[in-house]
Order: structure tokens, then sequence, then C-alpha cells
């Protein structure tokens, strides 16, 4: 049985959606708004029926996907041709990630309701964005990989650019060119790999790659093509010290489009040092581990001593993401199953606590024009629904067991604690400081008497149902991890070798 | 009835997603429906633990998470020393929901207090059935969750706010301690479960290094939990919260966590002598350091919550010195009659709203029953014979004399001392002397309150006669059959320690009475003469001013100082990239500025290059 068209189906559904939202005319809000939700169901939908079937035992490989594009060059000259062809597939990490990016999409368009003006634009980019990202997650070859990475880059641009808010457009720019400077990076790796093995299909690189003794690359030049990777995506996920981009667009974007920036654009980082750097070079990536390892740590408390003094919602969680990135970083520092198991786990996890938090933001950005600290005070009278997930979400990041965020942590602590002890115990002081500063941002929000008497709804029972969503899939993890565990785990055994 | 024991846990958390989920509609119905519960919660602990007389152990375990070849399971147990924790938890949770029914009474959002009771109970009663340490670790946090959110429960009040923050993040200090432990001992044993555990330490696989190691880590997580020296300023602290809350869960269930769980992994303690000693000097040192401070309190509550600390020092010296039965034995009686004294201060805080005993005074008239509860309560804390505590406290004594620590056994009955003046301080200024005119109106607490007052204080009186020299050793018998470590069912100390112990009691309730009761001896008479060590005392030894001073500046200072990292160092780096770019693109713009001659120049030079190029590699390019 195969489904060899599926994956298509998958991505491309939302370009369906924006072409029809192209016959619609500007002023027909609900049309609009009605078309781009209902155009994000179909990629949710099969991926969940990807995930299922995948489950009850269909091989992975079944959906693959592969047509003839472009072929060049002279086999008789270069003693190879040069193909690049459009092929599109997923393991269990990237199936995943696929099913995150539709789920928090349409959650995400459901959000993106708030959106006061230029509708119309606005969900065109949003659903080419989802095509992008979804893109990123299905390519089976670096070319192609390469192209969906630059439309989720150019729709972001777009979005932030105009619907941002008060330093949108130096926001935009910033994401420009820290991600131009990345894509250049990564565009110059891909070059090389693609012009010395002659193919640009991941897996086929991957066993190039690894049996490669010598002959294709020296070590030398793959250890730099690693550090290069580990720049271009690093300054993605981010990395400290190439942040502050991310940091910029947590505090200037719409909301709607963080929950996608912190939920899924950020992740590609990762998804790229694990299936590139790690599947490409692994006898690299082995000898780079304990520099991964220190970059996890200074990530990890550098954006938690700095979310400790912020007094702007949407800055402690951007500082928090770098934070919580570092645990990514550890996990893979480990490179032991636990550890590499425990990064994954905190890609997913934090996708969806991250998406849960600026849904929330959302939420109280259109009622106060504020995700100050100060401005907010005193939710719980006014709020008590919101504040009851405000405070959920905040328990989930701080990694309270019976959350996703606990198993991550676990994993890549335990994982770390065999490989690096010493790093790991100073990695523990972020788990204190995690505490701190999420309880003191919730605990600032929601408790007190709040001054600014200012009456406004709780959460409407059609706003109440995304948060819903989201908190079942983090709470459905922390409680029985073995449900993605047993998904991710092809992968790791794949890389482990 | 032992194979469905994972049902106890599943009432309450019933009971916490229904009350959250519909808690605003229907309220009577549901108060009552969560206390139903919580009863059936109990009655079935009750028959867990008859249960557990006749029949054997049980483990039930499935896989919960795949790591490579290794599997971590998650699932439940029933041995002696859980069974036992499982009726105490559940009788005290199921008197303190019916006690709150009444307390409560009138507060807007009561229902979710009652939903929170339920999440902490289910949390703590899944804690004691975890059958391995991975597993106690998810509950150890979730009670600790419970427990943020009743110490939070009054929202609005910034004190509750301060409290409640400070009790999560000091017992996640700790827990990373038990974190750190716990993750060591994996990677030692390669499994989490006990049984697996304790057999690699009889088979001698873990070297005594990485025992005591871990051991201690393990322990650290023990004191966050149990407000051991020096992370015990929570406790008094969460006071804050509604009283009932102070009761189950800050005297007699949550901060016995970090003794359950030294007794839970006894074996592994046991190995290590120098993690003993460092459990046995802690808990001495707490106990007699808590009393001192528990003798100058002027709040009723914040007394209580510093007599339990010293009182958990006191079990911890137990186990340190060997003494698990005893240690058992004391966290049972404690869990009775520290409740029935938090209710009694419960009542009457409800009845004169008020928890200054200053303030209180000549409540015994008033309160036909619930002074009579804490007369008990108190009595039985002191250590006056025939009472629980006598005998639970008595068996801590003799097994730090047999142990041969003496300097410990001395502190011991000094806090003993301590503890005996300090409660009947608080007995004899709050119910003795005259009644005060303000508190004419003083009634006493409806039956729902009284009742489970009168349950505690009956098993206040009794539950020490399951471990008597006189009667039997019934307790230390049944608990230490199977058990890995060498452990006693019962030490035969000499007799004289038990007549000091009484003695020593007796002197301190005189001299309180003397004090506070007679007035023979100024109030102020040790004050006047050691103002400064009264100062620092009253001060509770100036440590929540060192720790804010120490932890709280220094991170914030730590922050500042990356704060300026990321505003000048960071952003200056971006400012470089994009200055870069920009003196780039000017350079180059510079090229085009229409001028033959300059395109000629450079078109001119570029094919030198290339020539120069061509001739030194020889055309091979």
């Amino acid at each position: 049985m195969g489904f060899p068209f599926i994956l298509s189906i998958i991505v491309f559904a939302p370009l369906l959606g924006l072409l029809l939202l192209t016959l619609v005319a500007k002023t027909k809000e609900k049309t609009i708004k009605t078309v781009a939700i209902l155009s994000t169901l179909p990629s949710l939908f099969l991926s969940i029926y990807l995930i299922i079937s995948s489950k009850m035992g269909v091989e992975l490989v079944s959906y693959s996907g592969k047509l003839s594009w472009m072929q060049f060059g002279n086999p008789e000259v270069f003693g190879k041709l040069y193909s690049i062809d459009y092929e599109l597939g997923v393991d269990g990490f990237s199936l995943t990630l696929l099913l995150l990016t539709a789920l928090l999409s349409t959650l995400a368009a459901f959000a993106s309701f708030q959106i006061k003006a230029g509708w119309k634009g606005y969900y065109m980019l949003f659903l080419l964005l989802e095509v992008g990202m979804l893109g990123v997650f299905a390519a089976e070859n670096l070319v192609l990989f390469f192209i969906f990475f630059e439309v989720t880059l150019v729709a972001t641009f777009f979005l932030i650019g105009k619907w941002g808010l008060y330093e949108k457009e130096r926001t935009a720019f910033s994401l420009l060119i820290y991600n131009g400077i990345g894509s250049a990076i990564l565009l110059v790796v891909i070059m090389v790999l693609f012009a010395k093995t002659g193919t640009a299909n991941i897996e086929a690189l991957m066993s190039i790659l690894s049996a490669d003794d010598g002959t294709v690359f020296s070590p030398k030049v793959k250890t730099g093509l690693l550090l290069a990777l580990f720049i271009a995506f690093g300054i993605k996920l981010p990395i400290w010290p190439f942040h502050s981009w991310m940091v910029k667009v947590h505090s200037e974007a719409p909301a709607a489009i963080v929950m996608l920036h912190a939920g899924v654009l950020l992740k590609i980082g990762a998804y790229g040092l694990i299936h590139f750097g790690l599947g490409f070079f692994p006898n690299q990536f082995q000898s780079l581990t304990l520099w991964l390892g220190i970059l996890g740590v200074i990530n990890l408390l550098y954006g938690a001593f700095l979310a400790l003094s912020q007094k702007e919602l949407r800055k402690i969680l951007a500082y928090s993401s770098i934070s919580h990135m570092g645990i990514v970083l550890i996990g893979l520092a480990a490179l032991n199953e636990a550890g590499i198991q425990g990064a994954m786990f905190q890609v997913v996890s934090h996708g969806l606590i991250a998406a849960l938090f600026f849904y929330l933001i959302g939420i109280f950005y259109e009622r106060y024009q504020s995700s100050s600290m100060d401005d907010l005070n005193g939710l719980a009278k006014t709020m008590p629904i919101a504040s009851g997930f405000l405070l959920v979400a905040g328990l989930a990041s701080l990694g309270l067991p019976g959350m996703s965020g606990f198993v991550a942590e676990f994993l890549a602590f335990l994982g770390l604690f065999q490989e690096w002890p010493v790093l790991a115990v100073i990695a523990c002081l972020g788990i204190i400081l995690t505490a701190v500063y999420i309880l003191r941002a919730v605990l600032g929000i929601t408790f007190g008497q709040q001054e600014k008497a200012k009456r406004v709804r709780d959460m409407t029972p059609l706003e109440i149902w995304p948060a819903i969503i989201l908190l079942l899939c983090i709470v459905g993890i922390g409680v029985y991890p073995d449900i993605i565990s047993s998904t991710l785990k092809s992968i790791i055994i794949g890389l482990g070798g | 009835m032992m194979e469905i024991a994972w049902i106890i846990p599943l009432f309450p958390l019933f009971s916490f997603l229904v009350l959250l989920i519909f808690g605003r509609k229907w309220r009577r119905g549901q108060i009552d429906f969560a206390v139903i519960l919580s009863l059936v919660s109990f009655i079935c602990a009750l028959l867990v633990l008859f249960a557990r007389f006749t029949q054997e152990n049980v483990k039930v375990e499935f896989i919960w998470l795949t790591i490579g070849e290794t599997q971590l399971t998650a699932g439940f147990e029933v041995n002696q020393l859980n069974a036992l924790m499982l009726v105490i938890v559940s009788l005290v949770s199921f008197l303190v929901h019916m006690y709150s029914k009444a307390y409560m009474e009138g507060d807007e959002r009561i229902t979710v207090f009652f939903s929170y009771l339920g999440l902490f109970t289910f949390a703590m009663l899944g804690l004691v059935l975890s059958p391995n340490l991975l597993q106690t670790y998810i509950f150890w946090e979730l009670v600790g969750v419970g427990s943020f959110l009743l110490i939070g429960f009054y929202f609005y009040k910034e004190e509750a706010k301060v409290a409640a923050k400070k009790a999560f993040i000091m017992t996640r200090i700790g827990d990373v301690g038990l974190l750190i432990g716990m993750i060591l001992l994996f990677w030692q044993v390669g499994s989490f479960e006990y049984d697996e555990i304790f057999a690699a330490i009889s088979a001698g696989d873990l070297s005594e290094t990485m025992a005591t190691l871990t051991a201690i880590l393990i322990f650290i997580g023990a004191v966050g939990k149990s407000g051991q020296f020096p992370l015990h300023s929570w406790l008094p602290d969460a006071m804050e919260g509604p009283t009932p809350v102070s009761a189950l869960i800050h005297a007699a269930t949550m901060v016995a966590a970090g003794v359950y769980l030294v007794a839970a992994l006894y074996p592994l303690f046991a190995y290590s002598e120098v993690a003993m000693l460092t459990i046995a000097i802690v808990g001495g040192f707490t106990a007699i350091f808590a009393a001192t401070i528990g003798m100058t309190q002027k709040d009723i509550k914040r007394a209580l919550a510093y007599s339990t600390v010293s009182q958990l020092g006191y079990m911890m010296l137990a186990l340190g010195v060997g003494g698990y039965v005893a240690g058992v034995f004391h966290l049972t009686t404690h869990a009775f009659f520290k409740a029935l004294l938090f209710l009694a201060a419960g009542s009457v805080i409800h009845a004169v709203h008020t928890q200054d005993i200053e303030k209180m005074g000549g409540l015994w008239k008033k309160m036909k029953w619930t002074a009579p509860f804490f007369l008990i309560g108190t009595m039985a804390i002191s250590g006056v014979p025939l009472l629980s505590g006598f005998f639970s406290k008595e068996e801590i004594l003799v097994s730090a004399w047999v142990s041969g620590h003496y300097l410990l056994f001395t502190l011991a009955i000094v806090a003993a001392f301590f503890t005996a003046f300090y409660m009947f301080r608080l007995f004899f200024l709050v119910f003795g002397g005259e009644e005060k005119k303000e508190h004419s109106m003083v009634k006493e607490s409806s039956n729902w309150m009284t009742v489970p007052m009168l349950v505690l204080a009956l098993l206040a009186i009794v539950a020490g006669y399951i471990q008597t020299p006189w009667f039997g050793t019934f307790l230390g018998d049944w608990l230490t059959t199977g058990i890995a470590a060498n452990v006693h069912g019962h030490l035969d100390g000499p007799l004289w320690v038990m007549i000091v112990a009484t003695v020593v009691a007796f002197l301190g309730i005189l001299l309180a009475w003397l004090m506070y009761s007679k007035k023979v001896i100024s109030r102020d008479w040790f004050t006047s003469r050691a103002p400064y060590t009264y100062q620092l005392v009253v001060n509770k030894y100036y440590i929540d001013e060192v720790y804010q001073y120490i932890f709280v500046k220094g991170s914030r200072f730590v922050s500042q100082v990356l704060h300026f990292v990321e505003v000048y160092l960071i952003e200056g780096l971006i400012s470089l990239v994009t200055i870069t770019i920009r003196q780039l693109s000017m350079l180059g713009s510079k090229f085009q500025n229409g001028q033959t001659q300059l395109y000629g120049t450079v078109a001119f030079v570029g094919l030198a290059i290339l020539i120069v190029v061509f001739a030194l590699t020889g055309g091979g390019l």
C-alpha cells in the first residue's frame, strides 16, 4: 500500500486556499477567515491520518513521492549526472513536526482573527508560510529544503513588516539580515555537498557521507561544513549570541505569527542540526559535543537570567525560548539515546507550550493592548479562565511532571549526566532559574489587586478550545510519552549508527 | 483489594477534574461530592492496609517511556510502609475535606479550593504508591504544585503570592538535588526501580562513595520538602494558606514526604555511614533550632509551623541514627496530633478572626470542644505519658542513645523540653487567662469542624499503642519484615531514658505554667537578660535576610550584568554586521559612478590579475 502523493497534498493544500483567496474581495472579512481556516484543515487531518496509519504499522517509506525535476551535466565529461528531483518523504521526527506544524497553523489561523485590517493579504501570506513550513519538514532533498526554507523567510518578513507592532519594520529587516546570512551559509554548504557528490537527496547524502573515509571530503572539510551548518541553523534556533533578532520578533510580531515563529520556525534550526548536522557528519559532530554542551548551558542560563529582569511578557518568553532551546543543545551534546530523544521531545514540547503562551498573549493584547506585567496585574480577578491557562502554561514551561516539558528536560539531563556530568550540574541551575522567572512572570500577572480596574470579558467558549487542544497535547505527551517516543525512535536508531 | 490499590488516588483526581470543569455551577452538591470521594478513597486505603496484614507485597507496572533498549516503567506498589502512609494521607485528607466544608463556607472560590485539595491528595497518594524513583519524583513535584496553589489561594494578598513563590522555589532547589541524585543512581544501577536499587546495593554493585553521594543528593530533596535546615524558611511562610491546608499539607502529609522518601530508600542510606550521619545531624540540629524559634513566635500558625519543622527534624534524626521504626512511628503520631493542633487553631482563628496569640486568651470556656482538643494535641506533642507522642518520642530518644550519638541525644532531650514549653505557652496564652471583651460573641465552631477534630483527638491519644515497650511492638515487627536494610523492630533502651523524657516534658510545662498562667516568673525574664540573643531568635536567626541578600540580590545582580552584555555587546554585534554590510554596499556603489575611465581601469586590473594567476598556476586551472 503506497501513498506516493499524500505528502504533496499535505504540503500544497494551503496553496489551494491561497489561490481561492485571490478570488475573494478584500473587504469580505468573514469569507476570507473561513476560507483560510478551512484550507489549513486538509493538511491537519491528513497528517493525523499519517501518524495513525504509521502507528498501525504502515512503513513511513511508503509515503515518499518522487518526480524527476531537473538534470544537468554531461556524464561523459564529469563522470556523473547532476540531478535534482522533486521528492518528499518523512521519518518519525519530521512526521511529528509535520503534525505539529499543521496543528499550530490551524490554531494560529484562528488566533489571527484579531488582525484588524488587511485580512486578505495577511491570510495569503499566512498560507504561504504554512506551505513553506510543511515543505521544510517533508523535503527529501536539500535544494527543495532550501526553497521551502526561503519561502518561510519571505512570508514572515512581510507578515511582520506589515502587521507587526511598533517596531515592525526594523524587526522585519533584522529578521531578514540574520536569516539571510544563515541562508547564504546554508546555500554554500548545500552547493559544496551537491558539487562533490552529485546528489542533493538527504538519504543518499547520509549514506555517502557516513561511508566516506576521506575520499569525498577530508575530515577537516567535514568539520568546516559542520561548523557552517551550526552557524546557519544556530541563527535560526537560535544559539547564543545569534539570538537578538528572535527577541525582536517575539516582541514585535503579531501574536499569531509568534505562535508559529516560536512553535515551528525556530524548530527548523533544531531539525536542521539533528537531520543534517548529525545525520551527515556524525563523527565530526561527536568531536564537537563538548562545545555544543557549553553553548547549550550558556543558552540555558543566559536566557533564564535575562528573562528574570524583563517586564514585558513577550520578552520574558523570548528569553525563555532561548533558555529552552539550550535544552535541545545539551540533549544533542549528550549524543546518546536519552539525550537525542530529549532534544526531539523538547522541540515538540516547546513548540506546543510556546504556542499556548502566545495564543494567550494574543487574547490579552486584544483586551488590554498590552502584554506588560504592570498592565495585566491582577488578571485572576478579571479573567480567571485565561489566568488558569496562563498558570498551566507556566507550569508546563518550568518542566512540571505530567506535562511534556518535563519529559524533554528529564531525558536531556539524563543523557547529559552520562556524558558530561559537570556541565549537567551547572545546567541544573537552569531548572531553578526557570521556576523563578516563570513564577515571577505568571504570579506578577495573575496575582494582586487590579489597580487599573478595567472590565474585560474572560475567554469566550470559542476562544477556549484552541487552548484546550494545546493543553491536551501537552498533558498527553507528559502523562504518556511513549505516544510519541515510539514514533521518534525510528530516527534515533538510524542516527545512532 | 491490593491489586486495585491504584484506584485510591483516582477518586481525588476525579474530584479535582469535576470541580475544575464544572466548578461554577451546582456548588453545594459538588462540595459534598468531593467530601464523599475523599471518604471512599480513605475506605479503600483502609481495606488495602487490612489486606496487607495477611498478604504479600504487590507490584504492577507498565512501560512508560522507551529510551533505546532501556524501558522506564510506571505503576504502583503496595508494601507495609506505603500501606500505612496511604491510610494516614487519605484519612487526614478526608477529615480536612470535611472540616473545610464549614471553614471555607461563604468563600466564593470554595470549589476551586476543593479542586486543589483533590489535586494535592491525588498527588500525595500517587507519591506514596510509586514503585520507582522516577515516578516518586513526578508526584513529588506535583504535590509541590498542589501546595503552591493552596498557599497562594488568597491570590489578592501580596504575602500569599510571595509565600507561594518561595515555597515552590525553595523546594525546587531541593528537588534539583533529588533529580541529580536519582539520575546518577540510574547510571550506576541501570534502573529507577526501588527493588533493583536495593538489589544492586546488597550485591555490592554500588561503590560506597557513589552511595554516599547519591544518598546525600537525594536527601537534599527531602530537606527541601520536609523543611529541614537550611531549606526550612518556606514552611512558616506557607501558613499564608487557609488553615485546613496547613493541617493537611504543611503538617501531616507533604512535609512528611521527605521523611517518607528517606524511609522508602532506607537500604541506600543505611549503606553509607556518612549519609546516615548527615541525616542525623541535620535532623537533630533542625529539631532544636526550630524549637528555639517556636518559643518566640506570636502568630499561632507560625508557632505551630516551627514546631512542625522541629518535629520533622526529630524524625530525620531518628532515621539517621538507625531508628527506622522510630522515624516512621513518629511520622504517624505526628500526623494525627499536628493535624489536630492545626485544625483546632483554625477553629480558634475562625472564631476570633486573628492569628495573634497576644489578642487571644480566655477561650477555654468559650470553646467547649476546641479547647480540650487543643489541649490533647498539646499534651501529645509535649510527650505527656500515655499519649501517642510520648511513645514515639521515647522510641526516637532510645534509638539515639543506643546508637551512641550522645550529643544528638542531648540535643533531642533539650528540644523536647523546648517543645513542651512553647506548646503550653501557646495553650495558656490562647485558652488560659481572663476572657477578653471583644471575644464575648465567640462561639464554638460547627459540627463539621468539631467532628474531624474529635477523630484526630482520639487518634492522638491511642495511636501510640501500636508500638509500646509494654503492650508489644506490633508496628515495628510488621514494618521491618522483609526490609533489605539492617533495621530493628524495636530497641530496648534503658528505663531512665523514659523517665528523663517525662521529667523534661513536665519541666517545660511547669515553666510555661509559671510564666504564662501563674505569671510568677515574668515573661520578660529571658528577653531582658539576653536581649541580643532574643532579637536573634525572634528574627529567625536572620536567615531570610541572608538568603535575600545572597540569592535574590545575587541573581538579580547577575541578571543585570547579563542585561548589560545583551544591550551593549550583542546588540553591538548586530550593529557591526549591519554597518559592515552598509559599508560594503557603499563601496560597491562607488564603482558605479558612470565614469567610463573607472570601468576601464577595473577591467584592466581584473584582466591583469587573471593573467598573473594563469601564469603562476601553469594554466592548469
